[in-house]
């Protein structure tokens, strides 16, 4: 199938060939001068380390296990998340958990061990989804460089503080853990 | 103070020879260096781009990314100076310097300033003093090595594609090394003169370009093609062939014969202000002396030096038979014409 090709009719301007490149060294000093007038900020390139885009509401970042307002673990261990998991990413160890806490209610699993492989997860969202206590959201951050292969298997109190800086909480470590609850069953 | 120097008496010409060479040298060198920045910098805000910012030293000083200048060189020099097996040994170690060479000498003629008078001794800013006999056939015959430079290395490097590169280069240069002359002629026969310090005198009440502007547009267009520059870079076309004559080049060869185009990007503008655009004069002012006059070449040379840089990021390249189009059926039936016009005009008294 053939084509008409228009043949556009030059000026005897344009055909001297020095006028349309007058044009058009006008033309890139204009885009020169504006873009050297500009303000970084106004500017459409976003410098990355100084300035972030708003990521959008629905991104899938970085995994946070939520907590109780005294810092207890709000998940239950009762591996959903685990089997929902398309990438298999996600390692749960339960253990049971005697001591009645009010704000757990009648809780009384948890996860002892709750590991996720970054490297093979997904970010899909679908342990967010099957979390029957809402205790695992994915959330911002998708600055998850490190430099070895170890660094990329986050446990549970590495889980648990993801987010803590950005939100101003306590970070959880392992032996405040246990001094909140006295009663540790072995 | 005063009796020192006049004790020097007879050192004085040489110390001052000595201080040109080495002024000249670091010059145009740092200046070819720095443009390199601005290529990149401008080529960026041309394009609505930011560009090369990220370099700093001492803490947090940016200086709008010219410290990727220092990034560039120290890698260039620290990298591994890889030679293939296939290439030619000698010819590829000195085609860069080939290159470098030639570009570098030709600004030996440009005068930079005004000479003036010193303990006795009329000093002249331009490495070679007036009264050679070379003139500006000087710079012209230099310019016309440059070829060997890219020649050199498109041959050394027993590449298809930089061969090629060598061969159209060549034919770029040839080609419009003659209208480039052309041009260069016709301000001979009206200036009745061809060293560059009578040039710049003659162009006291007048400059050139207003004398001969058709002469100065040729003069300009040629030298793009002189410089390898776009629209006229047949001999790097890296769309066509991968980098041409720079294909195989790695390490500090690769700098000089990138930084070969950038020195050969100054000695031309600064041909091109001493031919066109009253070397070192201010307008309006008789005798501005050597610091005033310096920094009125130095600003007419940095405006051509940006010029080179603003045509390549506004112009695509030719293409091949284009470009010998231009060259040999528009460009040079108008140096003749040119020529001649100016010739007849000498002849009937009219200038």
């Amino acid at each position: 199938m053939g084509v008409v090709v228009k043949k556009v009719d030059l000026t005897w301007l344009d055909r001297t060939y020095l006028w349309p490149v007058a044009k058009g060294l006008f033309i890139t000093l204009k885009h020169f001068l504006r873009q050297i007038l500009t303000t970084t900020k106004k500017r459409q390139t976003v410098q990355y380390p100084e300035m972030k885009r708003p990521v959008s509401d629905g991104y899938r970042g970085l995994h946070e296990l939520k907590r109780h307002e005294d810092n207890s673990i709000k998940c239950v261990a009762c591996f959903m998340c685990a089997e929902a998991c398309p990438a298999r990413c996600i390692t749960i160890d339960a253990e049971e958990f005697g001591d009645l806490n009010t704000l757990q209610g009648i809780a009384e699993k948890r996860p002892v061990l709750f590991q996720i492989d970054m490297l093979r997860c997904i970010f899909c969202g679908m342990c967010q989804e099957a979390c029957p206590k809402d205790a695992i959201w994915l959330r911002k951050n998708y600055e998850l460089s490190c430099k070895s292969r170890d660094e990329m298997q986050l446990g549970k109190f590495d889980l648990m503080n993801t987010y803590a800086e950005e939100d101003g909480s306590e970070r959880v470590v392992p032996e405040s853990m246990f001094k909140t609850s006295n009663n540790q069953l072995s | 103070m005063s009796d020192f120097f006049t004790s020097l008496g007879v050192y004085i010409p040489i110390i001052w020879m000595l201080v040109k060479i080495l002024a000249v040298f670091v010059g145009v060198m740092s200046l070819s260096a720095v443009l390199t920045w601005a290529e990149r910098k401008g080529a960026a805000l041309i394009q609505d781009r930011i560009g090369p910012n990220r370099a700093k030293i001492i803490g947090n000083i940016r200086l709008f990314g010219i410290f990727h200048l220092m990034g560039d060189g120290f890698k260039l020099i620290f990298k591994e100076d890889l030679v293939p097996l296939h290439v030619t040994r000698g010819l590829f170690w000195i085609a860069p310097l080939l290159a470098f060479v030639p570009a570098m000498m030709g600004f030996a003629i440009v005068p930079f300033g005004q000479s003036f008078e010193w303990h006795g001794h009329v000093l002249h800013m331009s490495v070679i003093d007036p009264g050679n006999g070379m003139g500006m056939l000087y710079p012209m015959a230099i310019a016309s090595l440059a070829v060997y430079g890219i020649l050199t290395a498109s041959w050394a490097s027993n590449n298809k594609w930089s061969m090629l590169s060598g061969m159209r280069g060549t034919a770029n240069m040839i080609s419009y090394e003659i209208s480039f002359s052309l041009a260069v002629i016709a301000i001979f026969l009206q200036m009745g003169a061809y060293d560059p310090h009578e040039i710049i005198a003659a162009q006291s009440s007048m400059w050139n370009v207003v004398r001969q502007p058709l002469g100065f547009l040729l003069f300009f267009v040629c030298a793009f093609a002189e410089t390898n520059r776009l629209p006229f870079d047949f001999a790097e076309g890296e769309s066509e062939i991968v980098a041409g004559f720079l294909t195989e080049f790695s390490g500090m060869k690769l700098g000089f014969l990138w930084l070969s185009e950038y020195v050969h990007m100054v000695t031309v503008s600064a041909l091109m202000v001493t031919l066109y655009f009253g070397g070192w004069q201010i307008p309006f002012v008789a005798n501005p002396g050597p610091l005033l006059s310096f920094i009125a070449f130095a600003l007419k040379l940095l405006f051509f030096c940006w010029m080179f840089i603003w045509v390549r990021w506004t112009l695509p390249r030719f293409r091949y038979d284009q470009l010998m189009f231009i060259g040999w059926k528009i460009l040079l039936p108008i140096g003749f014409a040119n020529l001649l016009f100016y010739a007849w005009l000498i002849n009937k008294g009219v200038v």
